[in-house]
């Protein structure tokens, strides 16, 4: 059995369900995003998780103990917010011994862990300081570090850095990550930011309406989403209307293209979907796939170049790599740009 | 001349004037006990009434209570209130603006009447109980002044999330009303404290209709009886109401020190 372990959860606030029938398990260690739109319902999962908030029916396990009837002081969990909601009457060190103290841990003991802590979030030197004298993401380092410093079974951290701005953001993020490794800690991050998700989680839940609507690793969930909005949600996609001519080889026809996707597809009309890195300028082998397009706008990245192009009435954006010996199409060339069917994913209508 | 400045000064003359002129007047009177020059005499005849000292003393011991009762009701109500009934914040507002609404009077006959010697808790019986009662009376009058100053020092802080904070670290509600709540809004509970002790010291009406040897009832008996003192005395009640007020003032000072910044 896993370490965190959920299973249908539901909250509802008077008739409005935003929680549904919501399953998790996440291993000892593990790291977990819940991704979704604002208002899906992520705050609400951690919160019942906390036990701030009651859930309507569904269960909670943390460590194979069932959580739902104790008390938020009883279950453990370090709790890490946006606003940070550090102890203003308290400096850097009571704070983060607030929950040593809590727990009535000797004296000595308890300076040793503050010590310990700071060191760990890298702030040895700030323990005198009041909240109100330290920067936004020193504030936050110093929330994280009184979460974790009763040792928690769970970290839960709801969009610790949508406060902060961008640069401190990027570089906080990677601190939580590798603080998180270092211990060990089973933890679960929530944000609305698919960068944020993608490029520091385990797995990932992307949620919409209340509903994980797919679990699974950055991987899986930028190249194989399992529904239309994991797919639209996660990354940028290109969206193809296709009219399928032969179902059972999988054959369709894009404009005046025909091409067959090696496998079965439904009668009909149907969206195909891919990322603009699975778009190629120019014909290439395995990439049966051949539209005629005519650039729209070139935006130049760095590493990276992204095109729009129109193929008939389809919109395409597309990434090639910056090559200092090849330079870009411009604005209003006419290209071939080719696609393999293996790239596609098929949405339904 | 039209000048906006020449205006405002003139306002803040006219101000000055019309409420230090019959401070000054009345300071002046003090200071005219004996015949023909300025002395001290009448403040010494104060200071040197043991009754004075008696009243006083049992009006500051009668807002120490006070004061310690009131905190005790309102901290944690108007935390409650604004943590978990924040619907019912108007209905706890109305209830303690009451006490400004209703005369004083009205109040303590309807405790003569609750109370009395053949009531269901005969409080006025003993001396104990009548003393217990004023401090009743004397915390429901202070009320709108605690509640408002405890819900402003409240409003200062983000309560939700810090008590969330703390219990998710295995806190209770006796460590977070102590520990966090109360140490945050130290400042108001001061200011709060500060307004009650002014109240309390000058109260005349509850204290002279439950007939307890408190500072206001003196401070009249001496202006029935007295020519000089009562304007000494009335300089002294105006001292102590302003060293309050410059307390209050530092409270708020010191507060600031520790608020979080946004
Ligand atoms: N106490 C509450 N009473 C009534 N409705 C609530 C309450 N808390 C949340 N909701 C509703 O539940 C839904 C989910 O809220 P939640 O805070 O979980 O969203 P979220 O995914 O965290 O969004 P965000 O990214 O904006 O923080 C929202 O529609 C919100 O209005
Ligand atoms: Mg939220």
């Amino acid at each position: 059995m896993a370490f965190l372990q959920i299973a249908h959860l539901e909250k509802s606030f008077g008739t409005t369900r935003v929680v549904r029938d919501f399953d998790l398990s996440i291993e000892k260690g593990e790291f977990v995003s819940l991704l979704g739109p604002s208002g899906c319902g992520k705050t609400t999962v951690l919160r019942m998780v906390a036990g701030f908030e009651t859930p309507s029916s569904g269960a909670i396990a943390i460590d194979g103990r069932d959580v739902i009837a104790l008390r938020p002081n009883q279950r453990h969990i370090g709790m890490v917010f946006q606003a940070y909601a550090l102890f203003p009457n308290l400096t850097v060190a009571e704070n983060v011994a607030f929950g040593l103290k809590v727990k009535r841990m000797p004296a000595d003991l308890r300076a040793a862990r503050v010590r310990e802590m700071l060191a760990l979030i890298g702030l040895p030197d700030l323990g005198n300081r009041y909240p109100f004298q330290l920067s936004g993401g020193q504030q936050q380092r110093v929330a994280l570090a009184r979460a974790l410093a009763i040792k928690p079974h769970v970290l839960l951290l709801d969009e610790p850095l949508s406060a902060l701005d961008a640069r401190i953001r990027v570089s906080l993020r990677a601190q939580i990550r590798e603080i998180q490794r270092e211990l060990q800690i089973t933890t679960i991050f929530v944000t609305h930011d698919q960068e944020e998700a993608l490029s520091i989680s385990d797995r990932v839940v992307v949620m919409n309406g209340g509903v994980a609507e797919q679990v699974g690793t950055p991987f899986e969930i930028y190249n194989r989403p399992a529904t239309r909005f994991v797919a639209q949600f996660v990354g940028t996609l290109n969206l193809i209307e296709a009219d399928v001519i032969a179902p059972a080889t999988g054959t369709v026809r894009i404009g005046t293209t025909e091409v067959s996707l090696g496998r079965p597809l439904p009668a009909g009309r149907v969206t195909l979907a891919c990322r603009p890195e699975a778009v190629s300028l120019g014909a290439a082998e395995g990439r049966p796939l051949l539209l005629w397009a005519e650039i729209g706008k070139v935006e130049f990245l760095g590493a990276v170049i992204r095109l729009r192009a129109q193929a008939g009435r389809t919109a395409l954006s597309l990434d090639m790599f910056n090559r200092p010996d090849t330079p870009p199409p411009a604005a209003g060339d006419r290209v071939q740009v080719s696609i393999s069917p293996a790239d596609l994913l098929v949405l339904e209508a | 001349m039209g000048s906006p400045r020449f205006w405002s000064w003139a306002a803040l003359v006219a101000g000055v004037l019309y409420f230090f002129l019959p401070l000054a007047g009345m300071f002046e009177f003090s200071l005219r006990a004996r015949r023909g020059e300025y002395s001290l005499q009448a403040y010494a005849n104060v200071l040197g009434d043991p009754q004075f000292r008696d009243t006083f003393l049992y009006s500051v011991v009668a807002a120490l209570f006070t004061i310690v009762l009131g905190v005790l009701i309102v901290a944690p109500t108007a935390f409650w209130v604004r943590l978990k009934l924040p619907r019912l914040r108007p209905v706890i507002e109305f209830i303690t603006l009451l006490p400004l609404v209703i005369p004083p009077i009205v109040i303590v006959f309807g405790y003569i009447r609750l109370y009395n010697t053949s009531s269901w808790l005969p409080l006025t019986g003993t001396a104990a109980g009548t003393n217990l009662l004023l401090v009743f009376g004397y915390a429901t009058l202070a009320l709108p002044y605690m509640y408002r100053a405890v819900d402003t020092g409240l409003r200062s802080i983000d309560i939700a999330t810090l008590t969330e904070a703390a219990q998710g670290m295995g806190a209770g509600w006796f460590t977070i009303i102590t520990r966090l709540i109360l140490p945050n809004i130290l400042s108001s509970l001061l200011s709060g404290a500060f307004l009650t002790f002014a109240i309390v010291i000058g109260e005349y009406v509850f204290a002279a209709l439950l007939n307890r040897p408190a500072f206001g009832p003196y401070m009249v008996w001496m202006g029935g009886n007295k020519a000089y003192e009562p304007a000494a005395l009335a300089v002294i009640a105006f001292g102590i109401t302003w060293v309050c007020m410059g307390v209050i003032q530092l409270a708020a000072r010191l507060g600031r020190h520790n608020r979080v910044q946004r």
